[in-house]
């Protein structure tokens, strides 16, 4: 049966408004209106505007202004001005942690790269790991230290806190350290050092987003309270439930990177792992599985028990209580091939339940998957926080035990889920100080507020798995009169060192000692590993029959499943302008969460997309609007963490709605939750799913085949249509006016660029979104703009739902219906696509004035100076992936983020131009990487080497899936994988010849 | 033109002369109109003749075309120094040779082929330039030449050679003469109005009514209807032409030549001393930007050399009050401010240009682009730095591709597509394609 691909609920259901847009251009009509209070400009105006403007550009070009040139009075060795520098550190804000590159020009950071060194996430970066940059330049940040809202200096705070901290001490009060995960050994000490100045000192870590449970089951069975540390790339067989380890899961871009290996084949690899994941939410990972099953949240525990019982029934283990579900035949499918692959298969759960991370520990044990894909004895420090020490901070506070609290890079009024409860607690404590970033909703309550260093900013190291060490230096002073928490505490405490540079540095000394390795090595490398095996732990089963009947313990009602968003995460960068605006990969919606149901729950509420709901956990109740999303489970709501936040800054403050209220005891998964419906079709989303479509022509676009297929033939499921002709059926290239590659008069002599995109380990992360804009200045256009369908983003993720169901084979009518019942668990594609760079533009041929010609090396260029914005060129191009200027994004009070501001132009990348309004811009394929890369390839006499030359979006990519390449050398990964049987161009019946291949998804089924 | 205009004016003049003798024999208003006529076109005529079609400059044209290879001195720089070429040779044999001079070696012309011999068979280029503006460019060098010759006989205080009045017509002349025409043409009208008076009194017919003058220019415009439409078609199209140069130049700065916060002379450190561009601007080897030397630079030698040879220490006391440094004690203090220099060349942001690419893979000197800065006490800007400019220049430069392995494929494919002969110029490997440059 054939495939058929929908974009959207809309497509499916023929909606009059999808139809409107699919079968228009452009959104709307040449929309001259500026806002909707104006009255349109009238011929008038446009006379005195004309004539306004020509004497003004008259009068302005009568002098040019006098530019200075200001070079440094002493420059630093290292700099040349111009040629960028890269200085290994690492990102981690309390959730995610990567070891990078900071690309810095003339002293300012513009870019992170992950670290090719790094064990952990290697090349590749998240999504936020990528916009962590724009951090550093947030006018919203803290800075200057202040005093119960007053700005002072250091000196001043130092002085008052010292002697009140002296005063509790000496009173025998408590201190209390409440901060997000810390992996950093350094400053563990410095808060130990902290500890042993003042005795009543404790420190108490807590994650938003609390992965306690897995800590608390390890307890259990393992007698070691830590998350361990997971390889996915030897797993043959994964079963996830509710856990979405490519987007966010712990260490998500290390997993993908992981994952992605085991999903790569090619003429050398020709197997693959099997996937199946159980999830009442749609996620990054369920969408990427081979077989997914929509799993209830009242059966989660269920699905685990009955999962473990027919393990057991295989490996000859008693069997935990009886368990049913609805999903036990995928739950036996799973049983059978995670048996199979066992010692070389995982099992893993997003659940922060106690009960089901046992019986999870449990069927790893039994697959004997510990020490294979599974290491508990060399464990991750990703994740440190324990509910039941935060619900005891919380009695302390509430009973006035605590005579000082410094809160260190933690905000619990915004994500405890009775977070107001604890902004009163804090009123009941003598001294409280915050050590944060920006004025957030903690800090608000606190009343000495120490500015932190943003980790550019900041001196650090880290440790996130056990052994594995990298560290962070700073890449620019700081910006504001801020300084790093880890100094601040050292000079509460009057340590003798307070410098945390030469605090680090000695205790580096003594990590380093006999390694031969030097501060200044591990300073250029970023990375440093101790191999130091621990012996590995012995199972113990004493918690889990109790956890069994937990799990397995019958539950109704409505589930509801409070997920990570891959752009927001636990929303310490709601404030970025480039995650709010990135896409999410799913839903396709930007600047906004929503409570996510299946079409067929919403009609069984009697709600539509748009509608206000309230949802009632426990006794919290959070009002937000409704998103019909298919593949989630029936009688399920699902909304993400991360939004909602009062105090982030101008761009993140009351977008979305704060999902932690709901998330009754720190729980992702929580069963009977109550809903009514409050305001009828009330909320505007500003999604891009329905922008852009491709005119219907999706035979073409999206190719895949079955493992079992591709293995008999290598082209399966990848042949072109033939058109028919007067010759009689030919291939387009063969009904051609030009000269196509391989043809004399291709003339590509020196380099033929290109990109092949491997579908098969493209899982629709975004962080090539993310770092395309960082790199090519793409402007935030926000959601007003958004709605019309003028996002900017150079590079876009489709995402495409299939369904088995063919509407032509209904009596020869055609009839959508059948697709809707497939469409409840719909399978997931997901496409990048940017500009193809045709060899065959359709956009060159209607450019009025040339503006975007061909280069001789393959490159669809752009001339925006020349461009005079007619269009066409937008118009034409089948792919639409052409973008309008439609403003001018900089200095534009309208578009109020950081290009608005000289901080946050801090970022933009000098070596490509900010665009202005009224010119066309599209992917260049980073032509400035590849001229920077031919320039140093011809100083020094050579040809450039494969993988020398990145894209931005490819150097990016966790998964490698994005390859670039100069097609003329032969031995270049990208012109070995443009040959795979598996290679295609997307709508090739249009024989626009693309430089831009890609590879046949494969499923595992 | 200037000629031809100032004949038509000699010729107006003299017809005028005629007129006015006719007056005292007619009384044909016919007479006075045509007058009238004449004037208007004359003045025109003079008009266009300055402004329209605007004097070339010769100056700037010698700068953008020619100082690359030739001084306007004796010395050689790559061509021969062109002072007193006008007595070397006549100006029909210079518009030929600096249109086309392979043309004239090849027609086996003496003098061609033995310059072309001396010079070491450089050909030079041909000059796409229009024969005023090649006249204007040898009248330029013609001026240079007896300036130089002038200065050093004024300084030994001999003989005063005062150089040739500018070829150029000085628009004051003009306009003085044509006040004077109207202020003679008024007083003529008189007294021709006194004597028709005289003469109707005489006949005893009734003398006319003085005619307002409002009046009197109405109907004159009435009457006059196709001289008026004409006069605002050539405003009109000297408007457009004006308007179109002017906008043409809009943000070329060539020439410009600001003040500096401190009087560095290039003449002096590159010149006299002949201190190596790079040593200073070291990043355009390596970088985009051939960068303005950190103070610390200038200190490598002015810590020692405190006294300048013109300015003694006043300017070199600026670096030191820039760094804060004591020359007496040697020690750097806290008061650092950084030198403000204002910025003399200015790309435009949509250009990306790199320099080491010209420099390290290139090999071009920097006096190609820059001109010559060791001559310069004051740094200006030499070239047009339009795209025009950048291109003409892609079009004739040949890429250094020997011994670049780079190139090495690359340039057997250009000789195989091109034929064996070919230049190699930065066109024939992409260099005008857009993104070569814009992105």
């Amino acid at each position: 049966m054939e495939k058929r691909y929908w974009k959207g609920l809309e497509e499916l259901q023929n909606d009059p408004e999808f139809i409107k847009l699919r079968d228009n251009e452009f959104y709307e009509l040449l929309p001259v209106k500026e806002n909707d209070h104006k009255p349109e400009t009238s011929r008038r105006d446009f006379l005195k505007y004309l004539g306004f403007g020509v004497a003004a550009a008259s009068l302005a070009a009568c002098e040019a202004p006098v530019k200075k040139a200001i070079p440094y009075l002493v420059k630093p060795e290292e700099i040349t001005p111009g040629v960028p520098n890269y200085y290994a550190s690492t990102f981690f804000d309390g959730h995610d942690y990567a070891s990078v590159l900071v690309k810095t020009r003339e002293g300012r950071p513009i870019k992170v790269e992950g670290n090719e060194l790094s064990s952990i996430n290697g090349s590749g970066t998240n999504a936020r790991t990528q916009a962590s940059v724009l951090g550093l330049y947030d006018t919203g940040r803290l800075q200057h230290p202040k005093v119960n809202g007053k700005e002072t200096d250091w000196k001043a705070v130092d002085n008052e806190i010292t002697a009140k901290l002296n005063d509790v001490a000496s009173k025998q009060g408590n201190i209390r350290i409440l901060s997000s995960t810390i992996i950093s050994p350094s400053t563990k000490k410095a808060i130990t050092d902290f500890a042993a100045r003042f005795p009543n000192t404790k420190h108490i870590q807590y994650d938003a987003i609390s992965y306690s449970g897995m800590i608390k089951a390890n307890q259990l069975t393992f007698d070691k309270a830590a998350i361990p540390s997971y390889r996915f790339d030897k797993a043959d067989c994964i079963v996830a439930f509710e856990c979405d380890f490519i987007g966010n899961w712990i260490s998500s871009s290390q997993y993908a990177r992981q994952y992605a290996q085991t999903r790569k084949l090619n003429a050398q690899k020709k197997n693959m792992s099997r996937h199946f994941q159980f999830e009442a939410n749609l996620s990054l990972t369920g969408s990427n599985a081979d077989f997914r099953y929509k799993l209830p949240v009242t059966e989660h525990g269920a699905a685990l028990v009955a999962l473990y019982n027919l393990i057991a029934s295989k490996a000859g283990a008693t069997a935990l209580t009886s368990a049913s579900t609805s999903v036990s035949e995928g739950l036996s499918k799973a049983a059978d091939a995670l048996w199979n692959a066992r010692g070389k298969s995982l099992v893993v759960c997003g659940s922060n339940d106690v009960n089901h991370q046992v019986v999870v520990n449990g069927i790893n044990q039994l697959l004997g998957n510990y020490g294979s894909t599974i290491d508990i004895a060399n464990h991750s420090n990703l994740r440190q926080g324990i509910d039941e020490a935060v619900n005891e901070l919380i009695a302390e506070l509430n009973a006035g035990n605590v005579g000082a609290l410094i809160v260190y890079n933690s905000n619990p009024v915004y994500s405890l889920p009775d977070g107001e409860a604890f902004a009163s607690a804090l009123k009941k404590v003598n001294l409280t100080i915050s050590i944060s970033d920006r004025e957030d909703e903690t800090s608000v309550h606190c009343q000495y507020l120490c500015p932190d260093n943003h980790y550019l900013e900041s001196w650090n190291d880290a440790e996130p798995e056990a052994g594995v060490y990298s560290t962070c230096q700073p890449a620019i002073r700081p910006l504001y009169n801020t300084r790093q928490g880890q100094q601040s505490l050292l000079i509460w405490a009057g340590a003798p060192v307070t410098d945390f540079h030469e605090y680090m540095k000695a205790n580096w000394n003594t990590l380093l000692a006999g390694s031969g390795k030097s501060w200044q090595n591990i300073l250029q490398d970023g990375v440093f590993k101790k191999t130091n095996t621990a012996a590995p732990l012995v199972f113990k089963d004493s918690a889990l029959a109790e956890a069994g009947n937990n799990a397995a313990a019958k539950k109704s009602g409505t589930g509801l499943v409070i997920y990570e968003m891959t752009a927001m995460g636990n929303g310490s960068q709601a404030n970025n302008p480039w995650l709010l605006e990135f896409p999410d990969p799913i839903s396709r919606l930007t600047w906004d969460n929503y409570f996510a149901v299946s079409i067929t729950y919403a009609n069984t509420l009697g709600i539509k997309q748009g509608n206000i709901i309230e949802v009632k956990a426990g006794n919290k109740s959070l009002k937000g609007p409704v998103l019909i999303q298919p593949g989630l489970a029936d009688n399920t709501i699902a909304i993400a963490y991360g939004f909602g936040r009062t105090h982030a800054g101008k761009a993140g403050n009351g977008i979305g709605v704060n999902a932690y209220r709901l998330a009754n005891g720190f729980q992702h998964l929580i069963s009977g939750v109550e809903v009514s419906k409050t305001i009828e079709d009330d909320h505007q989303f500003a999604g891009i799913q329905t922008h852009h479509t491709l005119m219907g022509r999706n035979r073409d676009i999206l190719k895949e085949t079955t493992l079992a297929a591709w293995t008999q033939d290598s082209a399966s499921n990848n042949t072109v249509e033939k058109i028919t002709t007067y010759k009689g059926k030919q291939l387009p290239h063969e009904v051609d006016l030009w000269a196509t590659e391989k043809q004399p008069g291709f003339d590509k002599p020196n380099h033929l660029w290109g990109m092949v995109i491997d579908l098969n380990s493209c899982f629709g992360c975004g962080s090539c979104v993310v770092a395309c804009t960082a790199e090519n200045n793409v402007p935030v256009v926000g959601k007003d703009e958004i709605r019309r369908s003028r996002e900017m983003h150079w590079i876009r993720i489709d995402r495409y739902y299939s369904s088995d169901a063919d509407p032509d084979k209904n009596e020869g009518k055609k009839d959508y219906s059948k697709m809707e019942i497939p469409s409840d668990n719909p399978q997931v594609v997901f496409q990048p696509m940017m500009c193809q760079h045709c060899n065959h533009a359709p956009c060159e041929t209607v450019c009025p004035v040339a503006a975007t010609p061909h280069s001789s090396e393959g490159l669809n260029m752009m001339a925006y100076n020349r461009c005079v914005g007619t269009r066409y060129c937008e118009n034409n191009c089948p792919y639409k992936v052409r973008r309008f200027n439609w403003f001018k994004y900089f200095d534009n009070d309208q578009f109020d983020y950081n290009m608005n501001n000289s901080t946050g132009k801090m970022v933009l990348n000098p070596d490509v131009i900010v665009r202005s309004r009224g010119v066309m811009e599209k992917c260049s394929l980073c032509v400035q990487r590849i001229q920077a890369g031919k320039l140093q390839a011809k100083k020094e006499g050579r040809r450039p080497h494969d993988g020398e030359i990145k894209t931005a979006c490819a150097q990016a990519c966790p998964a490698d899936a994005i390859v670039f390449g100069d097609y003329l050398n032969k031995e270049s990964e990208a012109a070995k994988m443009k040959e795979d049987p598996r290679s295609y161009h997307v709508l090739p019946a249009l024989n626009t010849q693309p430089n831009i291949y890609y590879q046949v998804k494969v499923r595992n089924v | 033109m200037i000629y031809l205009h100032l004949r038509t004016l000699s010729g107006f003049l003299h017809n005028t002369d005629n007129n006015l003798f006719n007056l005292n024999h007619t009384t044909d208003m016919a007479g006075t109109k045509r007058m009238i006529l004449r004037v208007a076109y004359a003045f025109l005529f003079l008009l266009l003749s300055n402004t329209a079609f605007s004097q070339p400059s010769g100056e700037a044209l010698f700068k953008g075309n020619c100082a690359q290879c030739h001084s306007t001195g004796d010395n050689k720089v790559i061509g021969p120094g062109l002072k007193n070429i006008h007595e070397r040779r006549d100006i029909e044999w210079l518009l030929k040779w600096t249109k086309n001079s392979q043309a004239l070696v090849k027609a086996g012309d003496d003098y061609a082929v033995k310059i072309f011999n001396d010079y070491g068979k450089v050909v030079m280029p041909n000059q796409n330039l229009k024969d005023d503006e090649i006249i204007a460019i040898y009248d330029y060098v013609k001026a240079e030449g007896q300036k130089a010759a002038a200065v050093p006989a004024a300084t030994t205080g001999g003989g005063t050679t005062e150089p040739i009045a500018d070829q150029k017509t000085s628009p004051w002349l003009i306009i003085t003469i044509v006040i004077s025409l109207l202020v003679l043409y008024r007083i003529l009208n008189r007294i021709k109005k006194g004597l028709e008076h005289a003469l109707l009194a005489k006949e005893g017919k009734p003398i006319p009514e003085p005619v307002p003058a409002k009046q009197a220019t109405k109907n004159w415009i009435r009457g006059n209807k196709k001289l008026i439409a004409f006069i605002l078609l050539i405003l009109f199209v000297w408007g457009s032409v004006e308007g179109w140069y002017a906008l043409a130049g809009i943000g070329i700065q060539q020439g410009y030549e600001p003040d500096q916060p401190i009087k560095f002379s290039h003449k002096l450190h590159a010149g006299t001393n002949k201190i190596d561009c790079q040593y200073c601007h070291s990043s355009a080897a390596k970088s985009r930007h051939a960068g303005i030397p950190s103070a610390n630079v200038c200190m490598n030698c002015h810590k020692y050399v405190q006294e300048g040879p013109v300015y003694g220490k006043e300017e070199i006391s600026k670096i030191y009050a820039a760094l804060d440094y004591d020359p007496n004690t040697g020690n750097y203090g806290p008061n650092q401010k950084p030198i403000q220099w204002v910025q003399v060349h200015n790309l435009p942001d949509l250009a990306y240009f790199n320099h080491s690419q010209h420099v390290t893979v290139g090999k071009i000197a920097c006096q190609t682009c820059h001109g010559p800065v060791e001559e310069m006490d004051v740094l200006y800007q030499f070239s047009a730095l339009t795209m025009g400019w950048c291109i003409d220049c892609h079009r004739t430069t040949e890429v250094k591709m020997e011994g670049n392995a780079y190139y090495a494929d690359y340039a057997m494919w250009l000789k195989e597509k091109h034929g064996p002969d070919v230049k190699l110029t930065v066109d024939k490997i992409g260099g005008l394609e857009c993104s070569r440059c814009h992105y």
